[in-house]
């Protein structure tokens, strides 16, 4: 069921295949459909008078679908809340296999090291203070969306909500009563044993020895039972609205779900791995610039998620190959006459086009540029104001 | 599902078999009485892997029998609401039709069989789909899926079906040897 390929660090050739766009706004259908009502009540629910916290799981989606791996510290700090709570709410996450996350005990060199990660994605949340940071030995949580796992998750759910109502429907799993016309007895499937008559295939009443109807049947229906009848009728209609409901209302997310299915999946593997990468992007890009919030994201141009480990031309390789494929699928695929190999099939020592790795070729032209430019989110926006506020 | 357990039983040993084989003794009474009876909480006694402890005897006033609390491992069988059983059907009417697997009868109820099959009677009664190319009759391997059980003191009775996905006929008699 899990799709993820056992590289764990896939090249950015590769990884600039994926719409990152597209499986955020999955995360976030998702997390609109299924996690809108869920409270969170820790020991000390009643003690907090402010103790509605719906909408909060929603939230902290939301944000993580803005990051990559983050420091849990960072990620109450910027959305102003405990970090009890958030470190509640993650874990309901990991439980419901959304959200990987990672512990280790770490000196204040090695958040240095993720802060300097978090420095070249161009967040800009952070404040500038890693240097004030004096930890020592400290047990650090990170977490970061495990978009492989949320695909297959929707899914399943998807699949188990309409199997339920539809077995339901169907009457799939109930237990088949039996009716004597004659007296009127009623026996259930359980007593199949004693019913059966070995000079006839039908089942006999072991009072009259009248031949039984199973209930459902017209005709015994309508001579008793009624209201049983009408009961089961009126519980039909229910389901049958409620399937119906469920499907107009999860529509978004299914077409979502297809339209993900095409891209490779987002795959920041293991924290060690993306802090590697990133910190390597970050040297490589100049550090300055790195640390400019405004900056560095104009290099990154695209969507609310910057990837650190993918250079300044790889992004916008990684642009122009999603620009092509929202104008139209189609024509890109006849174009490309080799299918791009999903990542988890790459291994090393392929003989392998660029085609094949997914790398699509084009000229960044002008206005490109600019359409990007007026493209980008009002993150960037928020994200000053945040630094302001403080 | 199949279970290895402990159990306990009081076994009463006549006197005429106080001697140096009394524990052989013991022992093969209590597979001769245990192995294939049936409890509702335990489910079926399949076999007995081994005698863990025999207590001290106590002899009843009047009789001469002896009392011996035992101790012993057996595996025993219950089936379980939602599981998936392989069973060999042992009838098929007009109403369904009943299996086995191993101790336990299943009754597969007709609205529970797939749609497209249909009851053919005649010498040998069975339901066969409109092409013919599955077909449930005596002797046929099913795969199913209890969604009822019924358990009595002595006696487990399971309701199953074969109407869901992978479930269905396992073998063709016809063309098994």
């Amino acid at each position: 069921m899990n799709r993820r390929g056992g590289d764990p660090s896939p090249s950015p050739a590769q990884t600039a295949v994926y719409n990152i766009d597209s499986w955020n706004r999955l995360v976030r259908l998702a997390a609109r459909a299924f996690y809108d009502d869920i409270t969170l009540k820790g020991d000390n629910a009643p003690k907090a008078g402010r103790g509605d916290n719906r909408g909060m799981a929603v939230v902290v989606l939301d944000a993580l679908t803005r990051r990559q791996w983050v420091r849990e510290e960072d990620l109450a700090k910027s959305l102003k809340l405990h970090s009890k709570q958030l470190r509640r709410t993650l874990r309901f996450f990991e439980e419901e296999k959304l959200v990987t996350r990672d512990h280790r005990k770490e000196s204040a060199k090695g958040a240095k090291m993720f802060s300097a990660a978090v420095a070249a994605t161009g967040e800009g949340q952070r404040t500038g203070k890693e240097g004030e940071e004096k930890v020592k030995l400290h047990t650090h949580s990170y977490c970061c969306l495990d978009y492989a796992q949320i695909y297959d998750v929707v899914r399943y759910r998807m699949h188990r909500m309409k199997k339920k109502l539809k077995d339901e429907l169907d009457s799939r799993n109930t237990i088949q009563e039996y009716i004597c016309p004659n007296c009127a007895r009623r026996y259930s499937a359980f007593d199949a044993l004693q019913l059966v008559s070995f000079t006839d295939e039908y089942f006999h009443c072991e009072n009259c020895n009248g031949e039984l109807v199973a209930e459902s049947d017209k005709l015994a229906a309508e001579e008793m039972g009624e209201g049983d009848d009408n009961a089961r009728r009126r519980r039909r209609e229910k389901l049958k609205d409620m399937l119906q409901k469920m499907e107009e209302q999860l529509k978004p997310l299914v077409v979502q779900l297809g339209r993900v299915k095409d891209f490779s999946i987002p795959e920041f593997g293991s924290l060690q791995a993306w802090e590697a990468r990133a910190s390597a992007s970050a040297r490589a890009n100049g550090d300055a610039n790195a640390n400019d919030p405004s900056k560095s994201s104009q290099g990154q141009g695209y969507g609310g998620t910057p990837m650190p480990f993918l250079g300044e031309t790889k992004v916008e390789v990684a642009l122009s190959g999603i620009e092509a494929k929202e104008e139209n699928a189609e024509s890109e695929n006849k174009s490309a006459g080799l299918k791009v190999l999903p990542p988890w099939m790459v291994k090393q020592g392929m003989n392998l086009t660029k085609e094949q790795r997914g790398v699509v070729k084009h000229e960044l032209n002008a206005d490109q540029v600019s359409q990007s430019d007026e493209k980008k989110p009002k993150v960037e926006v928020e994200d000053e104001k945040s630094v302001q506020a403080r | 599902m199949f279970f290895h357990i402990t159990l306990e039983r009081n076994m009463q040993l006549h006197p005429r078999y106080f001697g140096p084989h009394l524990r052989d003794k013991l022992v093969s009474k209590l597979m001769k009485d245990v192995e294939g009876t049936c409890s509702g909480r335990h489910g079926f006694v399949v076999a007995i892997t081994g005698v863990e402890d025999i207590g001290k005897g106590l002899i009843r006033e009047g009789t001469g029998f002896v009392t011996f609390p035992v101790k012993y491992q057996c595996v025993v069988f219950r089936p379980f609401k939602g599981e998936i059983l392989e069973a060999v059907v042992t009838m098929v009417n007009k109403m369904g039709f009943f299996a086995e697997a191993g101790p336990v009868q299943i009754f597969v109820s007709n609205h529970l069989i797939p749609d497209d099959m249909e009851f053919q009677s005649g010498d040998v009664p069975n339901y066969t789909t409109s092409d013919g190319s599955v077909k449930i009759q005596k002797d046929s391997e099913v795969r199913l899926k209890i969604i009822g059980t019924r358990v009595d003191a002595t006696e487990i009775f399971c309701i199953g079906t074969i109407k869901d996905d992978f479930l269905g006929v396992t073998n063709d008699p016809g063309v098994a040897p």
